[in-house]
């Protein structure tokens, strides 16, 4: 069974993010770049399906600028096959990230598709959903679990109080959450490996997509700071605040 | 060939102007001025001249070469890869484990387990023996040991000292001793080995070691004391450093020789390594226990070097961590109505710390990368050791005072950096990049 994952560069989690003095976006000069997370998780699912013998080849795939490629070699050295990089400097939105993808996917045809539920840089949680709705394959999101049974897949969704199990036929696409794993430490020796596998570079022209943008970021603005807390002399006060100034009883 | 011309010239001036004849005719004035126009025309004609050949191959149409590499110290993707992944295992794996190890004086083997799960010893061992060096590469060796520095100082040691040893007999090794032992890093039980050079003797030198190795009959018999010697008896077997026909040698020594004696030497760092003194007595060894005696012939100073950019590399990832835990916390931590960080006598540390620990950083990569091209790079080791060696020892006195009262408990891991940044200084290292 062919696996198709799909990895995004993004800010890492580690750094504090700063907003730019302008407010046009987030400042990223000088600033740590990373694979996102939940794409890490599904890029480990795959590797894991793969060591179970499911998955005959892992096919990892990001869209962006050229220095993406850092993170395809760090999904080729957690143990994937194959790379893929469409290269575009672009600000893409979600819908045109799906299209992009749907190209690859049409192209590779791959059983099984793996993402992130959402990137951590604009907690979007569209990509997934949209290239299902494209593609009109099957779609499992949040997955807490994912098990290949025969030509179905089961995906476990964590809900309030409790689990919920879908089973998709394949081929179908998964959106990974949290708990689905956790993943490995990419080992010395796969890092020299991650060098000699293939990647390839195409563009949103050679997959004959059009990029268009259909909004504009107004303005990004950081979290308000909190104001310090005050002392209140007795209950009475406490109640009185509460009802005139915070106006919650 | 414009050099040479320019040299002559200078060097007959300059001889001119400081010979005694000159100072007797009350020539020398005259004279070294004359050498000074000299220099300056000199440097005149040479920027003439290579500004002619560069028009010149600006005519030509072979594509200019591109920029010398000389200035440009970034890591490559692959060498980041390796820091950003080692840097996630440091903090993950070796970072909650520090302060058991540190007060048990022991390294847990699910450490040495996971670490040969990471790959650190299959990467130590060539291609050809198993492993998947496809070189050695002492640029790598010192990134790796920053990034396990990071996590912490006394685990980083544990976990090199193996992977020294392997590198040492990839150096050193005949093919027979790279056969016989390379192969066990690779794969059952974690593999604890370490190179053993420390004696404890007041003004010990490196260069003239007490321990001694007499050629015997059948091989070798070694006598003498090592101290600081890391997982005191607990290792399968160790490199030990003897004087040899007057020169520095080193010897594969089982644990269980016959005649071999330990005792236990907790020190004021170090402790998860678990130092102890061997002490060596009457130690009979085959004659194919001598390292570097057949292809690579043995150079002492190119060791001792290997081993100063290796622990100086763990004391930069140390630092850093140090730095890396102290600019939140003065930035946190309210005294006088702001945080501590406004007042210029903590900043100003700070920010010293930073430049200090970048110099550290280069210099080592500086002599690294002249080892990894196979040029000499003792001089350069050196001046890297000597500086890490003073300004680790500063950065983990300054850890702890900028943490005020809590840089003296054991909840800060600033005093374990403290007292484990002072080991360089007074370490012949037993490491090898």
């Amino acid at each position: 069974m062919k696996v198709l994952v799909a990895v995004k560069r993004v800010i890492d989690y580690n750094v504090k993010v700063r907003v730019k003095s302008d407010n046009t976006d987030v400042d990223l000069t000088n600033v740590k770049m990373a694979m996102n997370p939940f794409c890490e998780i599904a890029v480990e699912e795959a590797v894991r399906l793969k060591e179970k013998g499911i998955a005959t080849e892992i096919v990892v795939v990001s869209i962006g600028p050229k220095v993406a490629q850092e993170q395809i070699r760090t999904a080729l050295a957690l143990g994937a096959d194959r790379g893929i990089l469409v290269e575009t400097d672009e600000k893409l939105e979600s819908l045109s990230v799906a299209k992009l993808l749907k190209a690859v996917v049409e192209k590779e045809q791959p059983q099984l598709v793996l993402m992130g539920k959402q990137t951590i840089d604009s907690d979007n949680n569209q990509t997934g959903q949209m290239l299902g709705a494209l593609t009109g394959m099957a779609q499992g999101t949040f997955a807490s679990e994912v098990a290949i049974d025969g030509d179905k897949v089961n995906v476990t969704r964590e809900i309030d109080g409790g689990l919920r199990t879908v089973a998709l036929n394949l081929p179908a696409i998964v959106t990974t959450d949290l708990r689905l794993n956790e993943p490995r430490y990419a080992s010395l020796p796969n890092i020299m490996k991650a060098k000699r596998k293939p990647l390839d570079v195409t563009t949103p022209a050679d997959l004959g997509v059009e990029v268009k943008s259909t909004l504009s970021l107004v303005k990004v603005t950081p979290p308000a700071q909190r104001e310090a807390g005050i002392k209140v002399a007795d209950v009475a006060q406490l109640v009185e605040k509460l009802k005139n100034e915070a106006k919650v009883l | 060939m414009k050099k040479d011309i320019q040299g002559i010239g200078l060097g007959m001036a300059s001889r001119f102007a400081g010979s005694e004849w000159a100072e007797k005719w009350g020539l020398r004035h005259p004279v070294e001025k004359l050498a000074y126009r000299s220099t300056k025309l000199g440097f005149k004609l040479v920027g003439q001249l290579q500004q002619k050949q560069s028009q010149k191959k600006a005519t030509d149409n072979t594509p200019p070469k591109p920029a010398a590499l000389l200035f440009d110290v970034s890591l490559t993707e692959e060498q980041q890869m390796i820091a950003d992944s080692l840097r996630v295992f440091a903090g993950d794996e070796l970072r909650p484990a520090a302060h058991d190890a540190d007060e048990q004086l022991h390294i847990p083997d699910t450490l040495l387990r996971s670490s040969m799960d990471m790959g650190l010893n299959e990467f130590a061992v060539p291609e050809s023996y198993g492993g998947s060096a496809s070189q050695l590469s002492p640029l790598n060796s010192v990134i790796i040991a920053e990034q396990l520095g990071w996590g912490d100082f006394s685990l980083a040691y544990a976990l090199l000292a193996p992977v020294a040893v392997a590198n040492a007999i990839a150096r050193w090794g005949s093919e027979a001793q790279k056969q016989a032992l390379l192969p066990a890093y690779l794969t059952g039980e974690p593999m604890r080995s370490a190179i053993a050079i420390q004696e404890p003797q007041p003004l010990f030198s490196s260069q003239s070691l007490r321990t001694e190795a007499k050629r015997t009959r059948k091989g070798f018999v070694l006598n003498g004391e090592k101290s600081l010697v890391p997982f005191a008896g607990h290792a399968d077997y160790y490199l030990i450093a003897a004087q040899y026909n007057k020169s520095m040698r080193l010897f594969i020594v089982p644990h269980n020789s016959k005649g071999v004696s330990w005792q236990d030497e907790p020190a004021m760092g170090l402790r998860a390594v678990g130092t102890g003194r061997l002490t060596l007595n009457n130690v009979s060894l085959p004659a194919n226990a001598l390292l570097g005696e057949q292809e690579t012939p043995f150079d002492s100073a190119v060791f001792f070097a290997l081993g100063q950019l290796h622990s100086g590399a763990i004391a930069v990832g140390t630092a850093q961590a140090a730095l890396d835990y102290l600019i939140p916390y003065c930035n946190e931590r309210v005294a006088f109505g702001e945080p501590i960080s406004h007042r210029q006598s903590v900043a100003f540390i700070l920010a010293n710390i930073a430049i200090e620990l970048e110099s550290m950083r280069l210099m080592i990569w500086r002599a690294a990368a002249l080892a990894e091209h196979g040029q000499p790079f003792q001089r350069e080791a050196y001046l890297a050791h000597v500086l890490c060696a003073e300004k680790a020892m500063e950065i983990g006195t300054q850890a702890v005072q900028l943490l005020g009262g809590h840089g003296f408990t054991k909840e800060h891991p600033a005093e374990r950096w403290y007292r484990d940044l002072r080991a360089l200084a007074s370490l012949h290292s037993g490491l090898h990049a």
